[in-house]
């Protein structure tokens, strides 16, 4: 069965270039313009894997990545990070969260900071999904 | 109850006087001449002596001097025979403090004694009394001297410089502090420098003012303020001073000093601290941003490579719009962080007002319709004609103005109509005031927090976190200010209040 892959990213240009790099590498490519949109996708489709921004406008990564493995139906999803703020600063926000008195959560199954050529982003991708690579469509 | 000894050499009185002075509870020791007399008085030390004149050998006129000779204080009564009046007159002359004619009765022996014992006693008290006074006068003394010293020390001990004069303004105390802020050495100011060889010229008439009789002033509350040393340096101080009074009378004048150089370094290193922070922080906000540009370009340039491998035009076009934009947005960024970046002084011209709002009206309809958002115009003709910084005005107004478009085109409320109002308005003769009301998605207390800070922006990829902060530092270089007004999801209203100058002024 194909692997589902949902792309929430604010940016139209940067969620092209994701989708597209995806869906050559043969993946089904979800996307998302926003946090709120991506949680309702999550919800309806449970994709194998969700590639996520941090910054973003309305609801910030930060608290989306904390819904998501925080919700009983979705927390087994891994999540790859992708975002031009650095990791350190993602793991500090997370724990000024935990500090505050809220959950602490398992990291990222991976983080990759921008700029992200297309083969690390399919080759990181394709490492946790387990698999050499889907069929390619071309 | 006294020590008593009685000297008489017949000893049925002797026995008789013993008898009747132990029954009334004195302590009676007896000796029958003048040397045993004497020898008992010096080893047991009783405090009244009981002398008969008549005795064979040494006579009692001649014991009387021994013991006066030995302890002048010792109470001796002569016992003399009946008109015996020149022994008597001798006796009291050689200091004995009473006499008894024989027989002696009880009630004139009790008489006697009692006097005696209640001089003794005033004696004792005196005594008392006087080395009691002389501790509590050593004790005071020294608690005097230890005062005195403690203040001494703790003057020039203390870290504050201490300068006192006299009511003639001559100093007389000059601690150690004072060195190290006045520079002087001690020596070449204690009486011999007035206030105003040492003070800066406000704050020795100060002192010379308040030293005045009629004046009322005492206290100089701390104040900071800058007094120059012997090398001439200018050292910053915090400041206070009293003049001295006792009695209503004025005495002369205090002045404490704390040495401020050191503060005032570390209040330099903190601001230069401060500093590299924001430096650190706008680096790290202008790195985000071009992280963002690169991946942008990256992927763009990625989508033109597949795009001409596969000979797909729809890839082809969309990368290579995306490398376009990611120009553009470099641009953007540049030229904001430049117009951050500079110090920028407003220049003054001749200008309408009203047509700066209208150019930039016109250039934000554009985009206003594609965002389907209702631009509306409201100008002030009293505004007319005034003199104002254009390229700021036009500058602020162009980023709010599309701000506000932003603002109701990311609002996810479908079915509001979307309007942004553009208001001019004279405020008072050198005062104008724009505004722009969006009715948008408005501004959470956490925005609106935020919003004037670097590299803060809801915008994603299309701000660059760094407008707002470009239009607050504009107004303010221009003397003016910047307010806003938001509610989530009802819109904003940001408000510009810009001092003019009247046209050909």
């Amino acid at each position: 069965m194909t692997q589902k892959v949902l792309v929430i990213d604010d940016d139209p240009d940067v969620r092209y270039f994701s989708v597209s790099s995806l869906e050559e590498a043969g993946y089904i490519v979800l996307e998302a313009g926003d946090g709120a949109e991506g949680r309702e996708m999550a919800r309806a489709e449970i994709p194998d894997l969700i590639l996520l921004d941090v910054m973003m406008p309305r609801e910030s990564g930060i608290r989306l990545y904390r819904d998501l493995k925080t919700d009983v139906a979705l927390r087994h999803i891994p999540i790859v990070i992708l975002s031009g703020i650095g990791e350190k600063s993602f793991l500090k926000s997370q724990q000024a969260l935990v500090a505050e008195g809220q959950a602490a959560l398992p990291a990222p199954a991976a983080y990759l900071e921008k700029p992200v050529p297309a083969e690390t982003l399919i080759s990181v991708i394709q490492r946790i999904l387990g698999r050499e690579g889907q069929a390619s469509r071309s | 109850m006294s020590k008593i000894l009685l000297i008489d050499d017949e000893p049925d009185i002797l026995r008789l006087l013993a008898m009747s002075l132990r029954a009334d509870g004195h302590d009676v020791l007896t000796a029958r001449d003048g040397e045993t007399g004497l020898a008992a008085f010096a080893a047991q030390g009783p405090e009244i002596v009981l002398i008969d004149i008549k005795m064979p050998g040494m006579d009692g006129i001649e014991v009387l001097r021994q013991i006066k000779d030995r302890e002048t204080d010792a109470e001796v009564i002569i016992i003399t025979g009946h008109g015996d009046v020149d022994n008597a007159i001798e006796a009291l002359k050689l200091g004995a403090s009473d006499f008894l004619n024989k027989p002696v009765r009880d009630a004139t022996l009790t008489l006697a004694l009692n006097r005696a014992q209640s001089k003794i006693d005033i004696r004792r008290q005196l005594r008392d009394y006087t080395s009691n006074l002389e501790h509590k006068i050593a004790a005071a003394t020294q608690a005097l001297q230890r005062q005195a010293h403690f203040q001494a020390k703790l003057i020039n001990s203390s870290d504050n410089g201490i300068v006192a004069t006299d009511r003639n303004q001559r100093i007389v105390i000059y601690n150690p502090g004072a060195e190290r802020i006045f520079g002087h050495a001690a020596a070449q100011v204690l009486e011999r420098m007035h206030l105003a060889d040492l003070f800066p010229a406000e704050l020795a008439r100060e002192f010379a003012q308040g030293l005045r009789r009629d004046s009322k002033r005492r206290e100089m509350p701390w104040r900071e303020t800058v007094v120059v040393s012997a090398a001439g340096e200018a050292i910053p101080v915090r400041f206070s001073g009293s003049i001295l009074r006792e009695k209503g009378r004025k005495m002369g004048s205090v002045a404490f000093f704390a040495d401020l150089r050191e503060i005032k370094a570390l209040e330099a290193e903190l601001v230069h601290k401060e500093r590299l922070a924001a430096i650190g922080q706008t680096i790290a906000g202008v790195a985000h941003g071009i992280k963002n540009i690169l991946h942008g370009l990256n992927g763009g340039s990625h989508l033109v490579d597949v795009g001409i491998q596969r000979q797909d035009s729809e890839r082809l076009t969309r990368g290579w719009d995306m490398v376009k934009r990611n120009i553009a947005r470099t641009a953007d960024l540049v030229m904001d962080l430049l117009s951050y970046a500079k110090e920028r002084s407003p220049d003054f011209e001749d200008c309408a007002p009203n047509e700066i709002v209208r150019e930039v009206f016109e250039l934000v309809r554009e985009k206003a319709v594609a965002a389907d958002v209702a631009l509306a115009l409201d100008l002030d003709p009293a505004i007319g004609r005034a003199a104002l910084d254009q390229r700021s005005l036009h500058s602020v107004l162009l980023n709010l103005l599309s701000n506000a478009v932003d603002a109701c085109r990311d609002d996810p409320d479908a079915d509001k109509r979307r309007q942004v109002i553009l208001r001019s308005a004279r405020e008072a003769a050198d005062w104008l005031r724009f505004e722009v009301t969006d009715n948008g998605h408005g501004m959470t207390e956490e925005i609106r927090r935020k919003h004037f800070h670097s590299f803060f922006s809801t915008k994603g990829p299309q701000g660059t976190g760094l407008g707002l902060m470009v239009a607050r530092k504009a107004v303010e270089e221009h003397g003016g200010r910047i307010e806003v007004n938001s509610a989530p999801g009802r819109g904003t209203t940001f408000t510009v209040h810009l001092p003019c100058r009247a046209a050909g002024a």
